[in-house]
């Protein structure tokens, strides 16, 4: 019976496994620190700042990086302001010389690559390395093409010095760009570049510090140290949950004491004029699975999400109103247009899809839109009508793309004509998608029932992304199915895909070309006002309507939840690093996970 | 002669079998699944997988779809039979590449000894070194999307038929050690030898005296294994490399799993139910076969 | 017994070819050059160029053996198949293509995630699976014999992926015993309450298969004659069972053992993907969706490595112990 006796203990102990690990040391917050929890859905690439292209590392990156200018954190339209600029750019009247005051008194956070540990001031010249950084070669960052190739004079010859050379000089003289004392920068133009401001905001031109560079080495990646109000402690990589702290050396900053009309009544404007940031800890967590993420956010352990998908009736009622179970527990929802547009595209090139007008327009006629965004967004998703997305100037509300509609019969009949051109029926034809997880193979599908109801066969193939984007590289998708989200606020972040000088490996994967289009875009180009832009920026969309190298499905409306602790969280499409303006009631935070428990 | 001893040897083990009930049962099951897969290849009264209906998508049970119907609106019932069809070709033909390949390797190797022998084993020692799930997610997707050119045949290597190379690539490697033992306990028993000096050529032994002789660690290696195929469909189609655009049962387990929060049970059920209740009949059925064939081979862990 | 050392290590060497071999042809020769993939969309040609020279790709693939002709040495050996050997021998296996990290470190990074759940679930699972087989040995034939071989076959029946999806659904969120995923940033109590969940449901999944085979080792040793001497004998059976059936089938668990024990490092591919766990299965996982081919190379040999390193331990502890295997 011994035996028997030594299995009972087993069992039991078992069990008691079962019940005492969980009660084990539960994550405490330390009493009257105001801590924020976030779940990034995908991993961290890498937080050097030259080198950052996904969002995800953008989000992190932005807390401990600065850059020049930023935008507004409440108005909207979208405008531009300093942040480690004293003032806005001044510009020569030939728009070639941009002079930019830097601020005066900012410092780097602390780390041992300073001397004696100190973090030191912030100077002009920062700026100059960083974004020779940039155009190294070496350094391998994909952002140097969109941001200054061919525009600054000298930097393309830096970068070209860079190729084959592994010690690179970075004393070595780039005419435009130059520190004319400590804390004035000048940037020499080789053409006038009207979106450089925007640029200038964008994560990539951030400023890091030499010494940290030449410390870290290639291991920069993982030892992030910036001007921003957050510093990383003990790195990201191979984690699944890392934290930040308050920079102790972070300047006085302010809550800004203007917004949109309606902020303040949302209660935007309690804390204007205060000191920032907030927050003194930031918890990170990555959640790459869509079900914990969602059941971590139910939890409470994450503070807001967007909501997966699959889970959003629970969150969402038919109206797509917030759910009544959510809102009890403290949730609330905000909608907001995203600077995006999603489509199919056709390649151009292909001698089927690319030669046959009313074909592509066929297509896009068969698509029902509204089913789509209906059934596979829950309706997070507008109506489209072209590739200038609604929140962008220049949209047009009463411009009719007769190509958007959901017609079968119209659809036959411009297929019909397609056959003619063709010269017999259209062969199967071959969509390429990214990705091969759930929500992309039900897309495919989707796609492929709506071209079966016109009797066009479509094969789907689903390929690993990487995959994916080598073959657009060499223009061997006939079918694709992408989204662009814009970099700045302005149409010209969308029309630029239609570029003929974009075409693959560029960003223009459909590899339109159109002559009078691409005239219309230089013309715009060269203009500085955006009033002068827009006229010839609608002309563009539409020959791009007509044309139909676009199958578009929607521009992207984004839900996002968050608890009732979390304040200030107002979403902002283009500025970065806004944790520092968010604020958490930790009391309330406390109250409400004991509730629902 | 030792092939009329198995000749007997597979009436005998039936005969074991029919008397075991519950194997019988598991044999039921069995056919009744390879029916299923049968009706499903032939497709009468089968949904068109094409046809979308999203006026009627995420619907619970009803009398028309007695398991509802997934995000397309398409019924669940019909995925997991039609689920399968996949399931078990996928099963058959890894399970008979592996079972070619290990017989022909092994035999080859028992059989004519000496460099070939080194050469064969060392190709399976080479394999067996690496961790079967590496090896088996290395093959699948290198395979994956690749275009061939085999003696003026061109071929294309889509998700499922990569699938079936890769398991079937990998999985001879322990009936080709089992063959390659027994082979070479044959190969110098009397009748071996004798048959050889009354010269009685090379193939002729080899068909005639030695095949027959190692044939049924053929079968229950072939029954054994089948469930493991099955399984891997799973793992492989949640990670991309799997079918796409038909049911499956692992698709349907990797789509269902997001659906579970939403309060939509059905689609992973009923796939977890289907492969849990053919595992369990072919574990049964395998079980008895091998102890009907050759009992010994339990203790080897088989 | 240094001789037979030295004779096992050796025999080791066209394995080890063997598998750096394989991973050539399948993460080099059949996957291709990832340089576009690497360089970004906007890359220019330069650029790629020079990004490819840097990773080696512009070089022949197979010795040239013309250069060999001409006498030029040099010429002959630089070639990508003689490099990711002189790579893979040293352990030198790059950076990943999509982290740009050192793989030797995401490696270290991994390791200790991984075997943070594989160590305990595999001696929680050994040491349930050895008990329940006694159990069985004990009762053989018996109901409860049985009952467990039946349930040991539905366990192993049931497919993991759901189980995981299950378990994660009902046991962390419904029923809040557990944290839903996560692993705290650094190694400590805390580790514990994450690991527990993934620990379970990998035990639970496991245990049929592993008690079906312990379950053999032992009925077979109970059957052994000298442990029907010891009964005959009038040895109690409780005594028979432990002093004779489980000492004799230590033979056979440590085999198993050890055969198991390389894969642990290798984690958990569903586990700690569904757990959020940022160990080497999660890794792995995501390299395959990625094509980051350097990762998967590593993995691969580094996997091997562990393993064959175990044989030969083994091997040579037998050759130790026992008298009886032969040195040759």
């Amino acid at each position: 019976m011994k035996l028997w006796i030594g299995i009972g203990v087993l069992a039991a102990l078992f069990a008691a496994a079962f019940i005492i690990i969980p009660m084990l040391s539960s994550s405490g917050d330390d009493a009257g620190e105001m801590v924020r929890h976030i779940a990034l859905g995908s991993k961290i690439r890498g937080l050097d700042p030259q080198d950052i292209g996904d969002t995800t590392s953008s989000s992190v990156g932005s807390q401990i990086f600065e850059t020049l200018y930023t935008y507004a954190y409440l108005k909207r339209p979208y405008e531009v302001i300093p942040l480690l600029a004293d003032d806005m750019p001044t510009i020569s009247d030939d728009q070639m010389t941009w002079t930019i005051p830097i601020r005066k008194g900012i410092r780097f956070a602390d780390d041992p690559a300073f001397r004696e540990g100190r973090g030191r001031e912030l100077l002009a010249q920062d700026f100059v390395y960083s974004w020779k950084r940039m155009a190294d070669l070496n350094n391998r960052s994909t952002n140097y093409s969109a941001v200054f190739a061919g525009y600054v004079v000298g930097l393309d010859e830096f970068r070209d010095y860079t190729a084959n050379n592994n010690h690179v000089d970075y004393d070595r003289e780039v005419e435009g760009l130059k520190a004319l004392d400590s804390h004035t920068l000048q940037i020499k133009l080789t053409k006038p570049h009207n979106f450089l401001l925007y640029w200038l905001a964008h994560l990539p031109t951030a400023a890091v510090a030499r010494e940290v560079v030449e410390r870290y080495d290639s291991e920069i990646a993982n030892h992030p140290v910036g001007t921003g109000p957050y510093i990383l402690v003990g790195g990201y990589a191979g984690k699944s949950s890392f934290s930040m702290i308050r920079n102790p050396n972070f300047r006085g900053e302010h809550y800004p004491t203007e917004g949109e009309p309606g902020d303040k009544e949302a209660g935007f404007l309690d804390d204007a004029g205060k000191r920032i940031p907030f927050i003194d800890r930031v918890e990170w967590s990555i959640i790459e699975e869509d079900q914990p993420y969602w059941l971590n956010f139910l939890k409470g352990n994450i503070d807001s999400a967007g909501i997966p998908k699959d889970n959003f009736s629970q969150a969402i009622t038919v109206d797509r109103e917030l759910s009544p179970d959510l809102a009890r527990k403290g949730i609330s929802l905000n909608k907001f247009k995203d600077p995006s547009v999603y489509y199919y595209g056709f390649n151009m090139d292909d001698p089927v899809i690319g030669t046959n007008k009313p074909l592509r327009q066929a297509m896009s006629l068969a698509f029902n839109r509204q089913v789509y965004i209906d059934t596979f967004l829950n309706g997070r998703g507008e109506l489209p009508k072209g590739p200038i997305p609604s929140m962008f100037p220049g949209y047009r509300t009463d411009k009719v793309n007769p190509y958007v509609a959901f017609d079968l019969d119209l659809a036959k009949a411009k297929l019909a004509e397609a056959e003619k051109i063709q010269g017999g029926p259209i062969p199967p034809m071959r969509l390429a998608l990214g990705g091969t997880d759930t929500t992309v193979t039900q897309m495919g599908k989707f796609f492929r029932i709506q071209m079966k109801q016109i009797g066009l066969d479509v094969e789907v193939d689903y390929m690993t992304w990487p995959r994916f984007q080598e073959a657009q590289k060499t223009r061997s998708h006939q079918l694709f199915g992408l989204g662009w989200v814009a970099d700045y606020p302005d149409a010209e972040s969308f029309l630029l895909l239609f570029y003929s000088k974009n075409r693959s490996p560029g960003p223009n994967g459909t590899n339109y070309s159109n002559p009078e289009f691409d005239r219309l875009y230089e013309q715009a180009k060269g203009l500085p006002s955006l009033n002068d832009r827009i006229p010839l920026y609608q002309k563009m969309e539409d020959i791009v309507i007509e044309d139909c190298p676009w199958l578009i499905t929607h521009y992207r409306l984004a839900f996002i939840l968050h608890y009732d602790w979390l304040k200030n969280y107002k979403p902002n499409d283009f500025a970065n690093g806004t944790l520092k303006y968010q604020r958490v009631d930790m009391a309330l935070r406390k109250r409400r996970l004991k509730e629902s428990e | 002669m030792p092939s009329q001893r198995s000749a007997n040897q597979w009436v005998e083990a039936w005969r074991r079998m029919r008397r075991q009930r519950l194997t019988m049962f598991c044999l039921a099951i069995i056919v009744l699944y390879i029916g299923l897969a049968i009706w499903a290849f032939t497709g009468v009264g089968f949904p068109d997988w094409d046809k979308g209906d999203y006026t009627r998508n995420n619907e619970g049970c009803s009398l028309q779809h007695w398991l509802g119907t997934d995000i397309q609106g398409q019924d669940i019932l019909f995925q997991t039979i039609y689920g399968t069809r996949v399931a078990l070709t996928v099963a058959t033909v890894a399970a008979l590449l592996a079972a070619v390949i290990g017989t022909v390797l092994g035999t080859v190797a028992g059989f004519f000894g000496g460099i070939i022998d080194e050469l064969i084993t060392w190709l399976y020692s080479t394999l067996a070194s690496i961790p079967g799930i590496l090896l088996l997610m290395a093959f699948a997707f290198v395979l994956k999307d690749k275009q061939f050119d085999l003696f003026g045949w061109h071929f294309r290597l889509t998700g499922i038929n990569a699938v079936y190379l890769a398991l079937g690539l990998t999985g001879w490697v322990g009936l080709c050690r089992l063959i390659r033992g027994e082979v070479i306990k044959h190969r110098d028993r009397d009748y071996i030898v004798a048959a050889r000096a009354i010269g009685v050529s090379n193939s002729r032994i080899l068909f005639r005296y030695l095949i027959p002789n190692v044939f049924h660690l053929v079968i229950i290696t072939f029954s054994l294994s089948f469930v493991g195929y099955i399984h891997a469909e799973v793992i492989l189609t949640y990670l991309g490399l799997g079918v796409v655009d038909v049911p499956s049962w692992g698709k349907m387990i990797r789509d269902g799993g997001q659906e579970l929060a939403k309060g939509h049970w059905q689609q992973l059920t009923a796939a977890a139910v289907a492969i849990f209740i053919i595992s369990y009949a072919l574990h049964i059925f395998g079980d008895a076969l091998r102890d009907a064939l050759d009992p010994k081979l339990r203790g080897e862990g088989i | 017994m240094t001789a037979y050392i030295i004779r096992r290590l050796l025999y080791v060497i066209p394995i080890l070819i063997g598998i750096v071999l394989i991973t050539f042809l399948l993460f080099r020769a059949i996957s291709g050059d990832p340089t576009d993939r690497i360089a970004g969309k906007l890359a220019t040609k330069e650029y790629k160029d020079e990004l490819r020279h840097q990773l080696g790709f512009d070089k022949p693939l197979w010795p040239q053996f013309s250069a060999l002709h001409k006498g030029d040495y040099r010429e002959f050996a630089d070639n990508q198949l003689f490099n990711h050997f002189k790579d893979t021998f040293t352990l030198n296996f790059g950076q990943s293509t999509q982290y740009k990290q050192d793989i030797s470190t995401m490696v270290k990074n991994g390791a200790g995630p991984s075997l943070a759940i594989q160590i305990p679930s595999f001696i929680i699972a050994l040491f349930l699976e050895i008990t329940i087989a006694m159990v069985c040995a004990f009762q053989r034939g018996r109901i409860l014999d049985r009952l467990i071989v039946v349930l040991s076959l539905l366990g192993m029946s049931f497919p993991f992926l759901a189980f995981i999806i299950f378990g994660q659904y009902y046991l962390a969120y419904k029923l809040g015993w557990f944290p839903i995923s996560g692993y705290p940033s650094h190694f400590g109590p805390g580790v514990l309450r994450y690991v527990a969940l993934p620990v379970v449901l990998g035990v639970i999944a496991g245990l049929g298969g592993g008690v079906r085979f312990y379950r053999t080792v032992m009925l077979d040793e109970s059957n052994a004659d000298y442990v029907r001497t010891a009964r005959a004998k009038g040895v109690g059976e409780t005594s028979v069972m432990f002093r004779h059936v489980l000492k004799n089938a230590m033979i056979p668990i440590i085999t198993q053992v050890v055969v198991i024990i390389p894969f642990l490092f290798l984690g958990s591919l569903l586990l700690e993907r569904y757990f959020g766990i940022p160990g080497l299965g999660a890794m792995m996982a995501e390299a395959v969706d990625q094509a980051d081919w350097p990762v998967l190379n590593a993995m691969t040999f580094v996997g091997s490595l562990i393993y064959l390193s175990a044989l030969i331990v083994t091997d040579i502890c037998y050759a130790m112990v026992d008298p009886r295997v032969s040195l040759r």
